[in-house]
Parts: C-alpha cells; sequence; structure tokens
C-alpha cells in the first residue's frame, strides 16, 4: 500500500509536467529489473548437494527441506535445552508489505526469498543485508484469487528459479538476479497464475499452476532447467475424467452424489475435463529412486457447484504420482471424488518410509488434508494404507451445499490448507497446522466464464461461531493423534521440525514459538509483530544454527500484514 | 437516469461522428479523450452511477473493455466504444487510465455501525481476499475504495440479479450476502 500511493503520487506528478509539456499522456515509469547492491557469492549448486540436501546442516535448499519434503532439519545445536536462549539476529524489511509465505532458501550463507507480487531477494544469511533485489516487471494481467503470494525459489547450478503472478517461469542469474531467460507457462487471461516454488531436479524445472477457482485446466510441466525448454506435460483433468462413481470418500463415508442425474449431464454435455480445474500449486514430493514425483491436485471447477461437472472430476482432489523423465501417469488415489465443498488436497506430499496394514515398513507418502486427516498411502500404487484421526470437528459431513447455505464442519479451508507438514522419522510423526472454521456452504449455478472467478456458489464464515486452530503431532504408523495444542486463530503457514527435537511454528497474531516436538510442550516463543503465515527454515553459518521465518501476515485470512523475514540465533 | 443516458449517447456518436478512421489508428488521445465525456475530465465522473476510471486497476480496466467488446458485459454506450478497440488499444487505454491519480469524491466516513457491519461481512465472504486489505484492488481486481456509493450499490445489485454477468463468482458472492449487509459495504468502502 505504501508502494501504491508513493506511485499515485509519482504518476500524478508526471502526468502534470506531462501536461505542461503538451504531451497526451504521463510517460511509463519504469521499474528497477535488479537492483544488484553487490555480488552474492554463491557456489554452483549441483544436483549431488540437492540430492543429500536432508542431511545438510548448513545449507536449506529445497522448499520442503528436501525431495521427500520431510521438513526435517538436521542440525540440532539449537535443541530443547537450549532454545529458551533464542534471539533475533536480523530483521531484512522488504519493500512489499504484503502477505509472506516464502520458505527462504538458503546456500553457503545467501539467504533467497520472495514476497508477494513476486519480488526475489538474496540476502547475507549472517548479517541480513541486502545482497541483490530482482522486482519482476509484472504484465498487465494477473488473475488470481487468494493473495498475490509466492512461496519461494530454487536453485540450480548457477540460475534461482521463479514463478510469477503473471504466469511466467523465470530463470535469474544467482549472483546477480540478472534474467537469464523467461518463458510463458499459461495465459493469465484463462485464470493461469503462478505462487508455487517451482521444484528442481536432473536438469528440469517442475511447475503446476493455480487457477482452480477459474475453470483452468490444471497441469504440472518440466522445462529444460539451463534453457526453458518445455520438456513435458502432466494434463491433471485427463480426456476421460468420470472415474468410477465412486459414492463414498477415502474415508468410507457417503458424499449424497445423484449418480443418476451425473449420468444425465453427462450424456447431455459430454466429459468437462476442459474447465476442470486441478490446480497444482505446492511442490511435488521427488522419490530419487523410483524416478517419480509425488504431488496433490485442486479442486474441480466451479468449486460448489457440481451439477455441470459430472463424474469423479480425476485427478482433482487426489494424490497422484507420475514418472519423472517422461510426466506419465503412473497412479493416484482420490480423496474426494466430485467435490463440492472445496475441501480439496493442497498441502504437499512427503515421503516416509511407514508401516503398511500388516506391521511391514514401506515407501509410503502422507498428505495432510483439509478434511482434516493425514493420509498414509503406499508409495507403490498411491493406494491408501490408513488415516489418522480427525484433527479438526467435523460436522455433518457430507452435507450437500444449498442456496440458503448448509453448515458443515470443516469449512473451506480445512482442516490443513496448503500449509506443509513436518514430519520426524525417528518418532514416527507428521506435525500438522490446522484451521477450525465453521462456515455455511452455498450452491449457484452459472457457465464457464471465459477465466473468470468461477465458484458455483460461496462459502461463508459463520460470524458468531468461534474460529480456533491448532498444532497436531500424528503417528503415521497407527494415524492417531499424538499430541495437539489449541491456538487462539486458525492456523496457516508451516511447520519445521528439526533434529533438536522441536517444531516450530507461528500464528495470525505474530506469534512464532519452538515446541518440543514429543509433547508439544511450548518452550519459547517471539511476537514478529505481523501474522507468522509463512514456512520456517534453518541453516548453520559461521559455524551457529539460524531458524528463519517470514512475517507478512495473510491476505486470505486477512491476518496482519508485514515485510519482516527474521533470523533467530543464539 | 433516463435522461442523462440520452446526452451521453448523443455526445459519443457525435464525438464518433468526428473521428470515422478505425480504431486502431487513432491515437491514443483521442481515444481516451471521448472517455471524459461521462468518467470526468478530471477524473470525477458526471455522474455518481459511473465508475471511477482514473488510478483504476490496468488489468481489470482492460478486461472490462474487452468483455463490453465481446458483449459478456452489457451496457449500450459502453459496448459500442468497445467495438472499436482492438487488445493493444485496450491495453493502452488501460495502462493510461491506470496511471492517473484516483479522484477524491468528498464522500463521508460511513457511521460506525455501518462499518462495523461492512467488516463483519467482509469476514463472512472474504472480500480482502481478493480486493486486499485496503481495498485497493489489484492487477483484474478492481479498486473499491473511495469509488462512489451509488455506482458501488448499482454494480452489486446487478451482480445480483446477473444483469451484469461477467463476473458471476462475484454474483455469487453477493447472492450470499444479505441486502443489508451489502447496503452497508458499499456505504463502507465509498467513505474509505
Amino acid at each position: 500500500m505504501r508502494q501504491y500511493q508513493r506511485n499515485a503520487t509519482i504518476l500524478a506528478g508526471a502526468a502534470a509536467i506531462a501536461v505542461v509539456a503538451g504531451a497526451s499522456f504521463a510517460q511509463e515509469i519504469k521499474q528497477d529489473a535488479v537492483k544488484a547492491a553487490r555480488m552474492a557469492k554463491v557456489p554452483s549448486v549441483g544436483q549431488d548437494l540437492l540430492n543429500k540436501a536432508a542431511n545438510d546442516v548448513n545449507n536449506f535448499l529445497l522448499t520442503n527441506g528436501d525431495y521427500a519434503q520431510t521438513r526435517f532439519y538436521p542440525a540440532k545445536q539449537i535443541n530443547r535445552n537450549n532454545v529458551r536462549n533464542l534471539k533475533v539476529a536480523w530483521i531484512f524489511q522488504t519493500e512489499v508489505r504484503e502477505s509472506l509465505e516464502t520458505s527462504p532458501i538458503v546456500v553457503d550463507g545467501v539467504m533467497f526469498v520472495t514476497t508477494s507480487f513476486s519480488h526475489v531477494y538474496a540476502i547475507d544469511a549472517k548479517t541480513g543485508e541486502e545482497l541483490w533485489h530482482y522486482k519482476h516487471k509484472m504484465g498487465p494481467i494477473t488473475t488470481y484469487c487468494c493473495g498475490p503470494n509466492n512461496r519461494g525459489v530454487q536453485v540450480l547450478g548457477d540460475l534461482v528459479y521463479l514463478a510469477t503472478l503473471d504466469a511466467k517461469l523465470v530463470a535469474l542469474n544467482s549472483k546477480t538476479g540478472a534474467v537469464v531467460w523467461e518463458t510463458q507457462v499459461a495465459d493469465p487471461e484463462a485464470g493461469y497464475s503462478e505462487t508455487m516454488a517451482p521444484t528442481v531436479v536432473k536438469d528440469k524445472v517442475l511447475i503446476g499452476t493455480n487457477g482452480g477457482e477459474y475453470g483452468i485446466r490444471g497441469f504440472v510441466k518440466a522445462y529444460d532447467a539451463k534453457t526453458g525448454k518445455l520438456i513435458w506435460t502432466f494434463n491433471t483433468t485427463p480426456e476421460n475424467s468420470v472415474g468410477v462413481w465412486a459414492m463414498k470418500d477415502a474415508t468410507d463415508r457417503d458424499m449424497h452424489r445423484n449418480i443418476e442425474a451425473e449420468k444425465a449431464q453427462l450424456a447431455k454435455t459430454g466429459d468437462p475435463y476442459k474447465t476442470l480445474g486441478g490446480g497444482v500449486w505446492q511442490n511435488p514430493a521427488v522419490d530419487l529412486a523410483a524416478n517419480r514425483i509425488f504431488f496433490v491436485v485442486g479442486n474441480p471447477s466451479p468449486d460448489l457447484d457440481g451439477s455441470i461437472r459430472p463424474g469423479d472430476n480425476l485427478y482433482t482432489d487426489s494424490l497422484v504420482s507420475v514418472d519423472l523423465e517422461t510426466g506419465k501417469y503412473v497412479c493416484h488415489s482420490q480423496y474426494i471424488a466430485h467435490d463440492v465443498w472445496d475441501l480439496d488436497a493442497v498441502s504437499p506430499p512427503v515421503l516416509v518410509n511407514a508401516k503398511d496394514r500388516s506391521g511391514k515398513t514401506i515407501p509410503a507418502v502422507i498428505h495432510g488434508g483439509k478434511t482434516g486427516h493425514v493420509y498414509v498411502h503406499d508409495r507403490k500404487d498411491c493406494s491408501l494404507i490408513r488415516f489418522s484421526d480427525a484433527m479438526v470437528p467435523q460436522e455433518n459431513m457430507w452435507v450437500l451445499p444449498t442456496k440458503e447455505g448448509a453448515r458443515m464442519l470443516p469449512g473451506a479451508n480445512g482442516g490443513v490448507e496448503w500449509s506443509p507438514m513436518a514430519t520426524d522419522p525417528g518418532q514416527g510423526l507428521a506435525y500438522a497446522i490446522n484451521l477450525h472454521q465453521p462456515m455455511t456452504y452455498h450452491v449457484e449455478s452459472s457457465p464457464y466464464p471465459n477465466g473468470k472467478l468461477w465458484l458455483g456458489g460461496a462459502f461463508k464464515v459463520i460470524p458468531s461461531e468461534a474460529q480456533s486452530g491448532n498444532i497436531t503431532a500424528v503417528d503415521y504408523n497407527t494415524g492417531k493423534i499424538k499430541w495437539q495444542v489449541k491456538t487462539p486463530q486458525p492456523m496457516i503457514g508451516g511447520i519445521l521440525a528439526t533434529a533438536g527435537g522441536l517444531v516450530f511454528t507461528g500464528e495470525g497474531n505474530g506469534k512464532f514459538a519452538a515446541y518440543n516436538s514429543s509433547n508439544g510442550k511450548e518452550l519459547w516463543s517471539f511476537n514478529a509483530g505481523a501474522g507468522v503465515n509463512a514456512p520456517p527454515s534453518s541453516y548453520s553459518v559461521g559455524g551457529k544454527q539460524y531458524i528463519v521465518v517470514g512475517a507478512g501476515g495473510n491476505t486470505q485470512l486477512d491476518f496482519k500484514r508485514g515485510n519482516s523475514i527474521v533470523a533467530f540465533t543464539q | 437516469m433516463m435522461f442523462s443516458k440520452r446526452i451521453n449517447v448523443a455526445l459519443v456518436s457525435g464525438l464518433c461522428a468526428l473521428t470515422p478512421a478505425p480504431a486502431a489508428a487513432q491515437a491514443l488521445a483521442e481515444q481516451v479523450a471521448v472517455c471524459g465525456s461521462c468518467h470526468g475530465e478530471n477524473g470525477k465522473p458526471q455522474e455518481k452511477v459511473t465508475p471511477i476510471i482514473w488510478g483504476q486497476m490496468r488489468g481489470y480496466l482492460y478486461i472490462q473493455l474487452r468483455d463490453f467488446k465481446r458483449g459478456d458485459r452489457k451496457h449500450e454506450i459502453m459496448q459500442a466504444m468497445a467495438a472499436n478497440f482492438e487488445r493493444d488499444d485496450m491495453l493502452a487505454i488501460a495502462e493510461y487510465f491506470s496511471q492517473k491519480p484516483w479522484p477524491d469524491l468528498g464522500q463521508p466516513r460511513a457511521p460506525k455501525e455501518v462499518a462495523e457491519r461492512a467488516v463483519r461481512a467482509n469476514g463472512s465472504v472474504g472480500c480482502t481476499g481478493c480486493h486486499f486489505d485496503q481495498w485497493q484492488g489489484d492487477g483484474t481486481v478492481p479498486r473499491l475504495a473511495g469509488m462512489s456509493r451509488e455506482y458501488l450499490a448499482k454494480a452489486i445489485s446487478e451482480f445480483r440479479t446477473r444483469a451484469r454477468g461477467n463476473n458471476p463468482g462475484m454474483s455469487d458472492l453477493m447472492l450470499a450476502t444479505s441486502v443489508e449487509d451489502l447496503a452497508a459495504l458499499a456505504e463502507y468502502l465509498a467513505g474509505r
């Protein structure tokens, strides 16, 4: 807003000058593409280094820590015994005061963070000094719901990869922030935008898309990391999206579908796959050994009106696995077929080793759902092994939305929203942050609107009912809740576990805290003055471990905005 | 209302008659000069039900022009205007007006109880999730803060009846919100 007002003033001045000079319109004010205060001394990041990220006690290389997305940081200098001594090392203020969802990436003492509107900063991770700033020159058309967010960058070789609100993929020089290549991923005018951090692996850059509220056709694409050339596209809504007419969700509850009416609609209008939504806006987990990726696919379009999109709406609301080299389908597991509540799958999946039903430990993949369950799947065929106890109240599931509004819990934000989970493999625990927001679900019907907001109704928070949140530790080998900490507000952002026996997470009221990862006991906290609604990272530089997190609030939940990246050490 | 519309139609067709060249060939200056006759030479619209376009979001202005041309948004004058524009014209016009300063219509701040009702309604459907915390808009989402109360009320009403059909998501949200809450929102936003 500050920047907005300043621009308005400058432009007013420019307009006045233009009038005096007899020109007919104000000149465009050019943005600074790059402000290189000084070079960032970043070494080239090889694939080997990325492969070993899970054991790297100095760097934080991938959005969710490592390719398995465990968010388990292996350093333990900061631990249960000394976390009370944690103090602010530095605070970096970005020039964008809006929702911060960035996962800070750290390479050899240089940190890369992003802000809303697709800015990137390189910062000295020890001192908090700015090294360079990339300010994306945004195209005229951006179409997105839920905030102009950006969740971070990835680094491979000498390039930093960013995906932008105007649906571009950009590769920057890691030392200077200069643009090396740029490619248009999809058309923003048709409802596409980018907020996720790309995933870089084996010379590919993987990227999905937002747009589930705009009738897009979702995808995951792989680009050549060196040139930006498209290698493959996996469409998340296949040409036959009908599926098996599932009557029950993954937890065996009746979804009250009118299959007869859906079949009649299908005969009339055909398969709805072209405008069926199915965004992918969180990172895939990469199984390096199997050469496969696992990602979750978001809601069908329109969100609440199922009448015009007959069938199971594959692969919306699903865990999907595809081959890393070719993008070919391997397997999927759908949580909610023909979803009309937007209780879709968004929190990034995590690869763990978990017990199957016979008690044998197998390669598994887990996902924290908006439904409030943690789902555990067999990585081999995506099949569901178990789902956890509900982490939030569930009431009236699955009542169908009505014109007047039908109350059902959880509300449409979850459960677990996009917030990545953390895990502790030694303890067999997954840590999820949850929302409790009682809502009514309303349905309205309208045809595909050419890339416009297409909700098919509304989800309304019930103002008279209290909202809250929680941090929940789930034993993924049994599905039982190990511990739970209640918070005064719904939680969104993310969580980090460390080998120091801790979990770190933040709240909309500015609180950022450390908890004992075995029992949830609070051991330390700090108030950042704006919503801490971003996933924390950790790293070490100069022999000292740091914890870092963004405090910028959240647009979607209207948590207090800020512009700070806060680093802590002892 | 009827009266003023007739005047505007006459004015616009008069201007069109003076500039018979194809739109693509028209200088931007000529194109935007026409807009001022309704939207105001100084950014303050002639009629209260006419929206402010000075300082409005570039993407939003472009999309509205595009939709008038496509017929996705209906308005006798605007459809006639946009019919002659190509995509580049619309982008240039949108850019031009987006860089003008937002005019202050001097509308009063909403009383406390009205503001509270508006804030509660926002908390329920989440307007600021797209329009932002200062209701300043971005990209293809318009600024609402300081827009004229009469235009806001008209737009809301037309979304509710789907007379304005170029954003069904907005229609759905307006239909899910009570008329009383929407009246409070219009008053609250006008005074911001």
